[in-house]
C-alpha cells in the first residue's frame, strides 16, 4: 500500500509541459522518426504522439481535446477546423499520401495481380478502413467505384477504424488483403512481412494531407515549422509521401 | 524497454476510483439498502444501468455533458477550472460512474446480510443511526465492503469504452493499460500488448485470489 | 407506573386483524402469553418504539413516549427500554465486554464488569459471542439491556432457544434479576409452565386481543411418592400440609405439564 501511495505522488509531480499531437494513423511510423529528430534537437521539449482516425482527431479537438497540434489525413477536416475556430494557423499541405493493396507474404497472394486477386478463392476478407472518417478509406473506396468492384467486393469487408487498424487485420490474418497507406508498409515490421501494389493514382482523388495548431497550442510554432524542415521532409519521402509542390 | 507508466496511471485510477467509491458508496448503498420509498428502487435501477449498458452509450453520454459546450462542462470550467473531458480527473468521474454497481452492489447486499435484530438492539441500547452504521453495521459487513473494493479495483483496470469516448489517448493523462493494449496492436507491437496483458491479467488474479483467502479466513 | 394502550392494524395468516390492547402495569414480571402470530411481539416492539401503532399511548414513569392524539413518537432511542431480543442480537464483532458497555449512558467499566460477574461470565469477558454457549449468550443479553438502565425490561421469547435443562435454570435467574432490580419486566412467551413459573401477572393475548388475565397463585407443593396405576401417573404431593394424590394419564403427561395448569 505504501509502494502505491509513493507512486501516487510520483505521477502527480512529474508532469512535464509538452506538444501534444494527434495524427492520422497514416503516420504512425513517420512522424513518430520526425518527432524523434525534433526531440533530438530541442531536448527541452516532449512531444507525445496520440494516433487515430483524422475523423476521430477533429471530432475530439472540437469537444476540447488537449492536442496542440493536428495532422489530419485530408485537407477538409483541418479546413473545418479552422472555419469553425478551433484552429489557430491556416491550414497547410504538408504530403500527398498513396494507397496500396497489401497482403502477408505468406498468403501466397500477388497484389500485382489487382483487381483479379480479389477473387482469389483464398481471400474471404477483404480490410478497408472507414470510410467515413478516414481519408484513405474514403480513397480505397473511390479506387475500387473506378474499378467497378465495390458492390462486388463490399461483402467481404472488415472495417478498420483507422488505416493502421485496418493493417493490424491484414497481419493478424483476420483478412488476406486489404488498402492500406503506401506510409505504413515501409515501416520496417511491414515490410518485412508483407508486399504491396501501388494503386494508381488516377484511381482516386488525391490524399493531400493537411496539418494546423490548434487553439489550444501556444508555444509549438518551433515543432510546426519543423515539420516543413528538410530533415522532415526526408522522413517523409522516406516513407512515400510526396511533398506537395513536388512530383513524384 | 517498454514504457510501463500507463500501467502505473491505470492502477492509480483504479485505486482512486475505488477509494472515492467506498466513501460515495457506504451512503448511497445504505439509502438503497434500507429505505422503503420507491425512489429508492428508482435509484437502485440507475446505478445498476453501468453494468447493462454498452460503455460506449456511457461515454457518449459523458461526452456531451463533460464538453464545454454543456451546462455542467461550462460551469466546472468556468467556476473551478475544472475540465473532464481528456482530462485525469474525467477519467476518475467517469470511472467512478463506470464502477458504481461494482460498489453498490456488494455493500447492499452486505447492507442486508446484518441482521435487522443488531440494528433494532443498538438503537433501542440508545445509539443514533450514524453510529450504529459506523460500530455496528460496517464491521458486521467487511467482507462485502472488501468484495466492493476488489471488485470497482478491477472492473476499472480493465475499463476501455468509456476511457475511449471520454479519455482519448493522453500520456500521463488518460492512456491507461487498455489503451495501450489496443493501440500497441494497431501497431503491430505485440510485444508490448503482451506485457501489458500479462500485467493486467495477473493484476486481476491476484486481487480476485486476495479477496477470497480474506475471505474464506474470515468465515472459518 | 406504566400504560400501554395501543391499536395497531396486523395482517395475520388467517387475514388482517387489529391488535388492541389497554393495560397498565408496575414493578412486577407481567407475562404476554398466546399462540404465535396473536401480536405480542409486536406489542413489546410497540414500546421500544420499534413499531408505530395506529393509535395509543404510552406512557412510562411520568413520561410519555407514544401519544396519537398529540403526534407524539419518540425514537426506540430516546425511549429506555431494555429490549433482549429472541435471538439475543449480541454484536458479533465485539467481546461480550464491549457487548454489556455498548448502550451504557456514561462508560463505566467496572459497573459492566460486575454485571459480568453476577451472571459469572466475567472470565469469558473478552470472549466474541459466537465463542460462548446459548445460555451465556441469553445472560450478556440481560446484562447488556439492564446496563442501559432502563425503565422498562422488554424480553421476547428469550429462553424459547434453550434446551429444556438450560431453560429452568435461566428462569430462576430471570426470576432473580428481577427482584432484585425491581424493574418493571414484560416477557413475551407462549409456554403456560414458563409464564407460572415466573409470572406475577399473567396477559393472555389471543388474535390482538387481551383475552383474560391470571395471577398465578403460588402455593408450595412437596413431592412425596409417584406410582403407576394402568394408564395414570399417580403423584402423591403435600400442599400447605394436607397430603394429596394427584392422577394424570400418562399420555397428557407426555404431552406436556401444561394440561394441568389452570384454564
Amino acid at each position: 500500500m505504501l509502494f502505491l501511495l509513493t507512486l501516487l505522488v510520483f505521477f502527480t509531480f512529474v508532469k512535464a509541459e509538452v506538444i501534444r499531437v494527434f495524427a492520422a494513423a497514416d503516420l504512425q511510423y513517420a512522424l513518430r522518426e520526425i518527432a524523434e529528430l525534433y526531440m533530438k534537437k530541442y531536448p527541452e521539449d516532449k512531444v507525445e504522439l496520440i494516433f487515430g482516425s483524422s475523423g476521430k482527431g477533429y471530432a475530439q479537438i472540437k469537444a476540447g481535446a488537449p492536442y496542440h497540434v493536428f495532422f489530419s489525413a485530408d485537407m477538409k477536416y483541418v479546413e473545418s477546423l479552422y472555419k469553425e475556430g478551433y484552429a489557430l494557423k491556416e491550414p497547410k499541405p504538408y504530403a500527398i499520401g498513396r494507397i496500396v493493396v497489401w497482403v502477408r507474404r505468406d498468403s501466397g497472394l500477388d497484389p500485382s495481380q489487382f483487381p483479379q486477386v480479389l477473387f482469389d478463392k483464398r481471400v474471404r476478407k477483404i480490410a478497408i478502413a472507414n470510410w467515413e472518417h478516414a481519408p484513405y478509406g474514403r480513397a480505397a473506396k473511390e479506387a475500387l467505384e473506378s474499378y467497378g468492384l465495390f458492390d462486388k467486393v463490399k461483402d467481404r469487408f472488415v472495417l478498420g477504424e483507422n488505416i493502421a487498424q485496418t493493417a493490424s487485420y491484414i497481419t493478424s490474418g483476420a483478412a488476406e488483403i486489404g488498402f492500406i497507406a503506401l506510409s505504413l508498409t515501409k515501416s520496417p515490421k511491414l515490410e518485412k512481412m508483407g508486399r504491396y501494389w501501388l494503386i494508381p493514382e488516377d484511381k482516386h482523388k488525391r490524399i493531400v494531407q493537411g496539418y494546423t495548431i490548434t487553439k489550444e497550442g501556444k508555444n509549438v510554432d518551433r515543432f510546426y515549422q519543423f515539420v516543413e524542415s528538410s530533415e522532415a521532409r526526408k522522413v517523409f519521402v522516406k516513407y512515400g509521401f510526396v511533398l506537395p509542390g513536388e512530383k513524384p | 524497454m517498454i514504457d510501463l507508466g500507463a500501467l502505473w496511471l491505470t492502477i492509480k485510477l483504479s485505486l482512486i476510483t475505488s477509494l472515492i467509491l467506498l466513501v460515495v458508496g457506504i451512503p448511497l448503498a445504505y439509502y438503497m439498502a434500507y429505505s422503503k420509498s420507491p425512489f429508492a428502487l428508482i435509484l437502485e435501477v440507475i446505478t445498476t444501468l453501468p453494468l447493462v449498458l454498452p460503455p460506449t452509450v456511457l461515454g457518449f453520454y459523458l461526452l456531451i455533458l463533460f464538453s464545454r459546450n454543456s451546462p455542467l462542462g461550462s460551469l466546472l470550467e468556468n467556476l473551478l477550472g475544472l475540465r473532464l473531458l481528456f482530462t485525469f480527473e474525467g477519467l476518475v468521474v467517469a470511472s467512478v460512474i463506470y464502477s458504481l454497481p461494482m460498489m453498490t452492489h456488494p455493500l447492499i447486499s452486505g447492507y442486508r446480510s446484518v441482521p435487522k435484530n443488531l440494528i433494532e438492539a443498538s438503537w433501542t441500547l440508545g445509539k443514533s443511526k450514524l453510529e450504529t452504521l459506523i460500530r455496528v453495521i460496517l464491521p458486521n459487513m467487511k467482507s462485502s465492503i472488501l468484495v466492493g473494493l476488489v471488485l470497482s479495483f478491477t472492473h476499472t483496470l480493465g475499463e476501455f469504452g468509456v476511457v475511449l469516448m471520454v479519455g482519448g489517448n493522453i500520456e500521463g493523462q488518460t492512456r491507461v493499460a487498455s489503451i495501450v493494449i489496443y493501440n500497441a496492436v494497431e501497431a503491430i507491437d505485440y510485444k508490448t500488448a503482451h506485457i501489458y496483458s500479462a500485467a493486467l491479467l495477473l493484476l486481476s488474479f491476484f486481487s480476485l485470489v486476495a479477496l477470497y483467502l480474506i475471505n474464506r479466513r474470515w468465515f472459518l | 407506573m406504566i400504560r400501554v394502550k395501543v391499536k395497531k392494524k396486523l395482517h395475520g395468516v388467517k387475514g388482517d386483524f387489529w391488535l388492541e390492547v389497554d393495560f397498565e402495569m408496575g414493578a412486577h414480571f407481567v407475562v404476554l402469553l398466546g399462540p404465535s402470530g396473536s401480536g405480542k411481539t409486536t406489542l413489546l416492539r410497540s414500546i421500544a418504539g420499534l413499531e408505530t401503532p395506529q393509535e395509543g399511548y404510552i406512557e412510562v414513569n411520568g413520561s410519555v413516549w407514544f401519544d396519537s392524539k398529540k403526534g407524539i413518537n419518540l425514537p426506540p432511542q430516546k425511549r429506555q427500554v431494555g429490549f433482549v431480543f429472541q435471538d439475543y442480537a449480541l454484536f458479533p464483532n465485539m467481546s461480550l465486554l464491549e457487548n454489556v458497555m455498548y448502550g451504557m449512558k456514561i462508560k463505566d467499566k467496572g459497573k459492566a464488569l460486575e454485571l459480568l460477574k453476577k451472571v459469572r461470565l466475567e472470565l469469558l469477558k473478552d470472549k466474541k459471542p459466537h465463542q460462548i454457549s446459548g445460555g451465556q449468550r441469553q445472560r450478556v443479553a440481560l446484562v447488556r439491556a439492564l446496563a442501559r438502565e432502563p425503565q422498562i425490561l422488554l424480553l421476547d421469547e428469550p429462553l424459547s432457544a434453550l434446551d429444556e435443562d438450560l431453560r429452568a435454570t435461566m428462569q430462576e435467574e430471570l426470576k432473580n434479576f428481577q427482584r432484585e432490580y425491581a424493574i418493571p419486566t414484560l416477557m413475551v412467551t407462549h409456554s403456560w409452565e414458563e409464564a407460572l413459573k415466573l409470572a406475577d401477572r399473567i396477559i393472555r393475548i389471543e388474535e390482538g386481543r387481551i383475552k383474560e388475565e391470571v395471577k398465578p397463585k403460588r402455593t408450595p407443593l412437596k413431592f412425596i411418592d409417584k406410582r403407576l396405576e394402568g394408564e395414570e401417573v399417580v403423584l402423591t404431593v403435600s400442599i400447605e400440609g394436607k397430603v394429596w394424590e394427584l392422577s394424570i394419564n400418562k399420555k397428557d403427561l407426555l404431552q406436556g405439564v401444561s394440561k394441568i395448569a389452570p384454564s
